[in-house]
């Protein structure tokens, strides 16, 4: 589904001492089939961002337009329902949403609530579970007899189960084991190649949006500061300074590199084994190859 | 949160009002809640009504926020009236409406209970408006001191009333936050028949009540490490005292008593 925000502003306690604008005149696209990261301080509104796209929150001002719903602040999607199975929101922490006696329920309520029928779910559920990194063996216990790590597990397949054609990533690997969040990212990277999804991750993690992404977004204080290919992007040090983000290793590491050797090696996204060949090249004095 | 209920929610500001002392405020609403039940005439309600609009302004809250804050309280306060008007049988009768008889009693009794009704409410809106919850239970603690000569647990209530004042806003965010994430799940809070939304308050209310024990375990553990045995011997941090102001405003206050008095008939 195409994205699209247009001059969006959005104010948590409008008309209140305390009223705030989170997100202000922020305007982008978001082609169907694309996997942008949105990158910002802590603070910057991803997250208030993201729940716009499925009418959580409606713009103060401006439109979202999220395949054919529109939102704007007079006119919610009647047929909400139907946009809330459509994309899947995976919120920083999901699992304090867990509640149901055992795994295999709690995975199922997404499912459920959007009537898919039984057979169907438990199909689901079975091909889900190993691709999180769950056993079998796991869906008869209750969720919160489980580690973070495990219940963050299921609330990702809970929100999986419900096959949803955009998915919403709120920094789904933060706080998870350097091996787990490796996993984890691989899984929706290869289920979002699979089922040609539209993939939205909200990361702190520079070297995921490198790898993962096909368009990286910087937020800064609600707006929208920087936008386009994480290679063009991230070599930007000076301008991603200015808002306290930090430039990918590898970017870093061919900066050093061009300072200590006088020698350029341009970067665009190539392997670490690439990478290696260009330096052997430089090393041995022989750039051209 | 869209929520613009007032009562209880505390807006930061340095006017005096937000300076005085807790108790000073206390009492002062303590003795105002008294004498607004002894109004009985136009000029003694008048001395009242200034002397909370006066409160209210020196405040520098923003008006149209306390009015629409208040909102929910208007409705009883119009019931309030009307009620009046139509029980009350004193006086002489002004009109009728269709069968009802409305007596000019009616019409003063009504203005009368709802105007203390208003002004009790907002003068104690305005406490809670311009002082933090932990001032509140600072204040209250204080107070209670006498209490502890009759082995009144005063301490351990104050603290058991300011983890409860402290988490309340905590509980709301995390509430918001188990509720937009069950909605994308497919809940529906809002709409439906009576029995669904019934049934959709379960996915909130376990994973709310799983963390807010596990945020009590957690607490326990660190005032725990952190030497916390009990009030003996604890002091504080933020002691109260009573300033020139406090002094002035009691001063003010006994003046609009003596007000009150001479305009009561
Ligand atoms: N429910 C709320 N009520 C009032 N203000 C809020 C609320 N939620 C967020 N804010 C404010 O809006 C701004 C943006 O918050 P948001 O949660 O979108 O940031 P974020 O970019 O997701 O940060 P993080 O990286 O820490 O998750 C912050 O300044 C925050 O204080
Ligand atoms: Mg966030």
């Amino acid at each position: 589904m195409d994205i699209t925000f247009k001059n969006v502003n959005y104010i948590y306690q409008q008309n209140s001492p305390f009223a705030h604008k989170a997100i202000d005149d922020l305007s982008f696209h978001i082609p169907s089939g694309s996997f942008v990261a949105i990158i910002g301080h802590t603070g910057s509104g991803k997250s208030t961002l993201i729940q716009h796209l499925n009418g959580l929150v409606v713009p103060s001002e401006g439109e979202v337009r999220v395949g054919d719903f529109l939102l704007t602040k007079d006119k919610k999607p009647k047929n909400m329902k139907e946009l809330r199975s459509r994309i899947g929101v995976v919120f920083q922490y999901p699992e304090h949403q867990l509640f149901e006696e055992t795994v295999e329920k709690d995975i199922a309520f997404g499912p459920t609530n959007f009537h898919v029928d039984a057979e169907e779910i438990k199909r689901r559920i079975h091909e889900i579970v190993p691709l999180v990194g769950l056993s079998s063996d796991f869906l008869k216990r209750s969720p919160f007899d489980l580690s973070g790590g495990q219940m963050r597990r299921v609330a990702i397949a809970g929100v999986l189960a419900v096959r949803p054609d955009v998915l919403v990533l709120d920094e789904p690997t933060a706080g998870l084991d350097p091996r787990g969040q490796k996993e984890i990212m691989h899984m929706f990277y290869s289920m979002h190649k699979q089922q040609n999804l539209t993939t939205i991750l909200v990361t702190h993690s520079m070297e995921d949006a490198l790898k993962y992404a096909d368009h990286v977004i910087i937020l800064n204080k609600g707006t929208k500061y920087m936008e386009g290919r994480p290679e063009e992007v991230f070599i930007q040090k000076e301008a991603l300074h200015r808002v306290q983000l930090d430039v990918p290793e590898v970017i870093q590491f061919l900066d050093q590199f061009e300072k200590k050797f006088n020698q350029p090696i341009p970067f665009m996204r190539q392997s670490i084994v690439d990478i290696a060949k260009s330096i052997r090249n430089v090393v041995k004095g022989d750039a051209s190859k | 949160m869209s929520n613009s209920f007032i009562i209880g929610q505390y807006v930061p500001g340095s006017s005096i009002v937000h300076r005085l002392d807790p108790r000073t405020k206390m009492t002062i609403i303590f003795f105002f809640v008294i004498i607004v039940f002894l109004a009985n005439s136009v000029g003694s309600y008048g001395v009242l009504i200034v002397f909370a609009l006066l409160s209210m302004f020196i405040t520098r809250i923003p008006i149209h926020y306390i009015v629409k804050g208040l909102t929910p309280v208007w409705f009883l306060i119009i019931f309030t009236f009307i009620l009046h008007l139509f029980v009350t049988r004193e006086g002489t009768v002004l009109f009728e409406i269709y069968t009802f008889k409305v007596y000019s009693g009616g019409v003063i009794q009504g203005f009368a209970i709802a105007m203390r009704f208003f002004l009790l409410i907002l003068v104690t809106s305005l406490l809670t408006l311009t002082t933090t919850p932990i001032e509140i239970t600072d204040a209250i603690e204080d107070m209670l001191e006498p209490l502890k000569k009759i082995k009144f647990p005063v301490h351990e209530l104050a603290l058991m009333m300011s983890i409860s004042l402290r988490f309340i806003p905590t509980l709301m965010q995390e509430t918001e936050k188990i509720s937009k994430a069950q909605a994308s799940r497919g809940v529906d809070f809002k709409t439906g028949p009576i029995k669904e939304r019934a049934k959709a308050i379960v996915p909130l209310l376990v994973p709310l009540f799983v963390s807010a024990f596990k945020r009590a375990e957690d607490l326990a553990m660190a005032m725990e490490a952190r030497g916390y045995h009990g009030g003996e011997g604890r002091t504080k941090l933020r002691a109260l005292k009573i300033e020139k102001r406090d002094i002035f405003v009691y001063i003010l206050f006994a003046i609009v008593i003596a007000l009150l008095l001479y305009t009561r008939n």
